[in-house]
C-alpha cells in the first residue's frame, strides 16, 4: 500500500545524495533518468490508491489524502520532466565548458533535495514538520537560484532568501498559535499538530486565535507562493535562476506554498466559517491578478514574462479556493494545469536561451521556423496559459468567473477585465516570438541535449492535452474528494 | 510547580521575556556589527534562561533539551560564524541606514504596542504561567522583521532574521510549552543551515559587488 509513497519520497533523496557522492557524469545522469522514471510510476500509483477512497497513512508520520495526492501528481510529473530537462540543459552547459563536473553534481544534489523537500511537505501529517520541509525547500531553492553566481543571480537569490525567510518565520508564528489553541483542546501532545486530529476538533478551537493564525499563515506562505504584495522576489528569482529551476519554482514551489495555505484554510473554515478565509484569499488573489496583468505589459525579458504570468495564475487559483464550492474544484484543476503549462513554457524558454544566450523578448522572433519544437512548446503553453480551449485552464477560469459572478458581480467584472488584459498581452508576446522570420542564428544545441529537452516537452504537452480534453476518472474522483474536504458541512474520514 | 507560587513563577517568566525584548532594543540601537552579534548572543542566553525556567516550573523535561540546544547553537556556534563573517568581510560599522536609530527605536516602541494589541484577545486561552509573554514574543518577531528592513548590511539583516527566530522560539515555549522535540530539532537544523547559506552568500556578494551593502544589489529593476 505505502510502497509507492516511500518510493516517491525516497527516490529524490537517494538520487540527490548519490549525485553528490558519485564522481562520474554518466552515472549522475543515469541516476536522474532513474529518478524521472520512478517518479512518474510512483506518482501514478499514489494517485490510483488515494483516488479511490480513504487517505493512505504510514505510521504517524505520513498522511496522504486526496489533496496531498493531487500535489504528488503535480510534483511527480513536473519533477520527472524537470529532471530530464535539467539533465539536457546543464549537460549542454557542461559540454560548452561553462560548468565543471563538480558543479554539475552539486546542482543535481540540490535539485533533487529541493524536490524531495517539497514531496515530504505535502505528505506529512504534522503541521510543524510540513513547515520544516518547506523551509528546507526554501534553503535549497536559495542556493539553486544563485547557482550561476553572477551579479544578477546573487541579487535575486539574496532577495529570495531574505523575503522567503521572513515569510516562513511569519508562517511558523501562525503554526505556533494554531498549536497554542489546539493544545488547549487536546492537551500537551504531538497529536495537537496533526492534520487529521486538527480537522476532527476544528469546531471546538478558539475562533479569534484561529483568525490570527490564519492571517500569519496566509501572509507567510503567501510570500512563498508569490502572492501580491509580497511577490517582489518572484520575477527576479524566476528570471535569474537556471531555467530548469525556474520551471520547478513556478510549477512546484508556488503550488506547494498554496497547498500549505489550503491545509490551514480547511481547519479555519471549520472553526470560523468560510467567509473569513474566503474574503482574504479573494482580496489577495485579485490584487495578484491585477499587479501581474499590468506588469505583463512592460516586460522585456521572456523569462520575466512567464514569471509574472505565474503570479497571475496563483492569484486566479486563490480566488477559486476563496469562493468555495465549484471554485475549489476549479482552483485545484487550475493548479495542476498551470503547473504543466508553465513548466512547458519554461522548457521552451530554456531551449531558446541555450540557443540565443540572451533573454531579451524583442530580439527573439521566428521561433516556429527556427526551432519548431521549442517554438510550438511556447505557443501551445502560451495559448493554454492565456486561458483558451481546449486546455484545462479555460475550464477552470470559466468556472471561477461564474462562481465569482454568483457571489459578487462587481468582483467578477474586475476579474474578467484583468484576465482579458493578461490574455491579450501574453498572447501578443508569445505569438510575436513564434511567428515571422528568425533574425538571429544563435548557437546550435547538442544532439543529446535536444533529445532530452524534447522528451520533457513532449511528456508535458501530452499530459496537458490529454487532461484538457477530458478529465480522467481517477482525477475526477480526487477532485470530488478535495471539494468534500473543503465542504464544512461534511465530516472528514 | 510545587516549590514556586504560580503568580511568582509567572512574573519570573515575564521578567525573562522582558529582558529579551530589551536586548532587541539594544540591537536596534547598535551601530557596530560585532556588538550587534554580541547582543544577539546575549539575547539567546536570555532565551535559554526563559526556556530553562519554564521547564523548571512546569516539569516538562524536553524544554531543558531545547534550552541546551539554544545555548549550543545560538549562543556559541552562530555568533562565532557571524564574527568570522564580519572579520573576513572587514566591515566594522553600519554608517548608513534606511531608518536612523532614534526613529528606529520609536518605531520599535510602536511595534510592541501593536503586538500587545494583536495578542490581547487570545491571551485568556493560555497557561497562567506564561500567557503574558506571547505578546512579547510577537513584539520580538516584529522588531526582527523591522531590523531586516531598516538595515543595509547583509550581516545585520541576518541578525534581524535570527532575532525573528528568537521571537518564534520564545512564542513556542511560552504559548505551547515548547513544540514537540522533533520539531524543535528540525527548526534548529534549518536555522543553522540558513545561517551557513547566508554566510556563503555574503562572501559571494562581497566578491561580485566589492561590498556587503545590500543596497548595492540593484541590478534587477522593473
Amino acid at each position: 500500500m505505502t510502497l509507492s509513497l516511500v518510493l516517491l519520497l525516497g527516490t529524490p533523496i537517494l538520487s540527490g545524495l548519490g549525485s553528490l557522492m558519485l564522481r562520474d557524469r554518466r552515472v549522475v545522469e543515469a541516476l536522474q533518468y532513474g529518478q524521472a522514471a520512478i517518479l512518474l510510476a510512483a506518482g501514478a500509483l499514489v494517485v490510483r490508491e488515494v483516488g479511490t477512497g480513504a487517505p493512505v497513512t504510514f505510521g504517524l508520520l505520513l498522511y496522504t489524502d486526496a489533496l496531498s495526492a493531487w500535489l504528488d501528481l503535480v510534483l511527480a510529473v513536473v519533477g520527472a520532466t524537470g529532471t530530464l530537462f535539467a539533465v539536457g540543459f546543464l549537460g549542454e552547459h557542461l559540454d560548452r565548458g561553462l560548468l565543471s563536473v563538480r558543479r554539475f553534481r552539486q546542482f543535481f544534489c540540490l535539485f533533487d533535495l529541493f524536490l524531495a523537500a517539497m514531496l515530504v511537505a505535502v505528505n506529512v501529517a504534522d503541521v510543524a514538520i510540513m513547515w520544516i520541509a518547506i523551509e528546507g525547500s526554501t534553503l535549497a531553492a536559495a542556493l539553486l537560484i544563485a547557482f550561476e553566481r553572477n551579479k544578477a543571480a546573487l541579487e535575486a537569490g539574496w532577495k529570495f532568501m531574505i523575503l522567503g525567510s521572513v515569510g516562513i518565520a511569519l508562517a511558523l508564528f501562525g503554526t505556533i498559535i494554531l498549536y497554542f489553541t489546539s493544545e488547549h483542546v487536546l492537551g500537551v501532545t504531538s497529536d495537537a499538530l496533526r492534520w487529521p486530529e486538527l480537522y476532527r476538533i476544528a469546531s471546538s478551537l478558539d475562533p479569534t486565535a484561529i483568525k490570527v493564525a490564519f492571517v500569519f499563515v496566509l501572509i507567510g506562505y503567501g510570500t512563498k507562493a508569490g502572492v501580491a504584495p509580497m511577490h517582489s522576489w518572484l520575477p527576479d528569482a524566476h528570471a535569474e535562476a537556471p531555467t530548469p529551476v525556474s520551471a520547478m519554482l513556478s510549477a512546484n514551489m508556488l503550488t506547494v506554498a498554496v497547498y500549505a495555505i489550503l491545509r490551514f484554510k480547511v481547519v479555519a473554515d471549520r472553526t470560523v466559517g468560510t467567509a473569513f478565509t474566503g474574503n482574504l484569499m479573494i482580496g489577495l488573489g485579485l490584487l495578484s491578478v491585477a499587479i501581474a496583468a499590468i506588469l505583463l505589459l512592460v516586460q522585456r525579458d521572456y523569462k520575466r514574462l512567464f514569471a509574472y504570468s505565474s503570479i497571475e495564475h496563483i492569484g486566479i487559483a486563490l480566488i477559486g479556493f476563496g469562493i468555495g464550492g465549484a471554485g475549489v474544484f476549479a482552483g485545484a484543476w487550475h493548479l495542476l494545469n498551470h503547473a504543466l503549462a508553465k513548466s512547458t513554457a519554461f522548457y521552451g524558454a530554456g531551449w531558446v536561451l541555450l540557443r540565443h544566450e540572451h533573454k531579451m523578448l524583442d530580439r527573439v522572433t521566428g521561433l516556429l521556423r527556427q526551432m519548431p519544437l521549442a517554438g510550438s512548446a511556447i505557443v501551445i503553453a502560451g495559448v493554454a496559459l492565456a486561458g483558451l480551449p481546449p486546455f484545462g485552464l479555460f475550464a477552470s477560469e470559466v468556472l471561477i468567473t461564474v462562481g465569482t459572478y454568483a457571489a459578487r458581480p462587481g468582483v467578477a467584472y474586475l476579474f474578467l477585465s484583468l484576465l482579458t488584459l493578461a490574455f491579450a498581452t501574453l498572447l501578443y508576446h508569445v505569438l510575436r516570438m513564434a511567428l515571422g522570420e528568425p533574425t538571429e542564428a544563435g548557437r546550435a544545441v547538442g544532439a543529446r541535449s535536444r533529445v532530452l529537452l524534447s522528451a520533457a516537452i513532449v511528456i508535458n504537452l501530452s499530459a496537458l492535452g490529454a487532461i484538457g480534453l477530458q478529465i480522467p476518472l481517477d482525477l475526477a474522483r480526487m477532485l470530488e474528494a478535495i471539494v468534500r474536504l473543503f465542504d464544512t458541512r461534511v465530516g472528514i474520514p | 510547580m510545587g516549590m514556586v507560587r504560580p503568580d511568582i513563577g509567572s512574573q519570573m517568566v515575564d521578567l525573562c521575556a522582558a529582558l529579551l525584548l530589551v536586548s532587541c532594543f539594544a540591537i536596534v540601537a547598535q551601530r557596530r556589527l560585532s556588538a550587534c552579534v554580541d547582543m544577539f548572543a546575549l539575547q539567546s542566553a536570555f532565551l535559554a534562561a526563559t526556556a530553562a525556567l519554564v521547564a523548571l516550573l512546569t516539569g516538562i523535561h524536553h524544554i531543558y533539551f531545547a534550552a541546551v540546544l539554544t545555548v549550543g547553537i545560538k549562543v556559541i556556534v552562530i555568533p562565532r560564524i557571524l564574527k568570522k563573517v564580519v572579520e573576513r568581510l572587514n566591515v566594522k560599522r553600519e554608517l548608513e541606514m534606511n531608518v536612523n536609530i532614534p526613529a528606529g527605536l520609536l518605531i520599535c516602541g510602536a511595534l510592541v504596542i501593536l503586538a500587545f494589541f494583536i495578542i490581547r484577545p487570545i491571551i485568556p486561552l493560555g497557561f497562567f504561567l506564561t500567557r503574558d509573554s506571547l505578546s512579547i514574543a510577537l513584539a520580538i518577531l516584529l522588531i526582527g522583521f523591522f531590523t531586516m528592513i531598516a538595515r543595509k548590511k547583509a550581516v545585520t539583516q541576518v541578525i534581524g532574521f535570527l532575532v525573528m527566530e528568537n521571537g518564534l522560539f520564545l512564542g513556542a515555549t511560552v504559548a505551547a510549552y515548547g513544540m514537540p522535540l522533533i520539531v524543535e530539532l528540525g527548526v534548529f537544523f534549518d536555522v543553522l543551515v540558513a545561517v551557513l547559506i547566508i554566510g556563503i552568500y555574503s562572501h559571494r556578494i562581497q566578491d561580485a559587488f566589492d561590498s556587503v551593502d545590500t543596497s548595492k544589489l540593484s541590478v534587477l529593476k522593473e
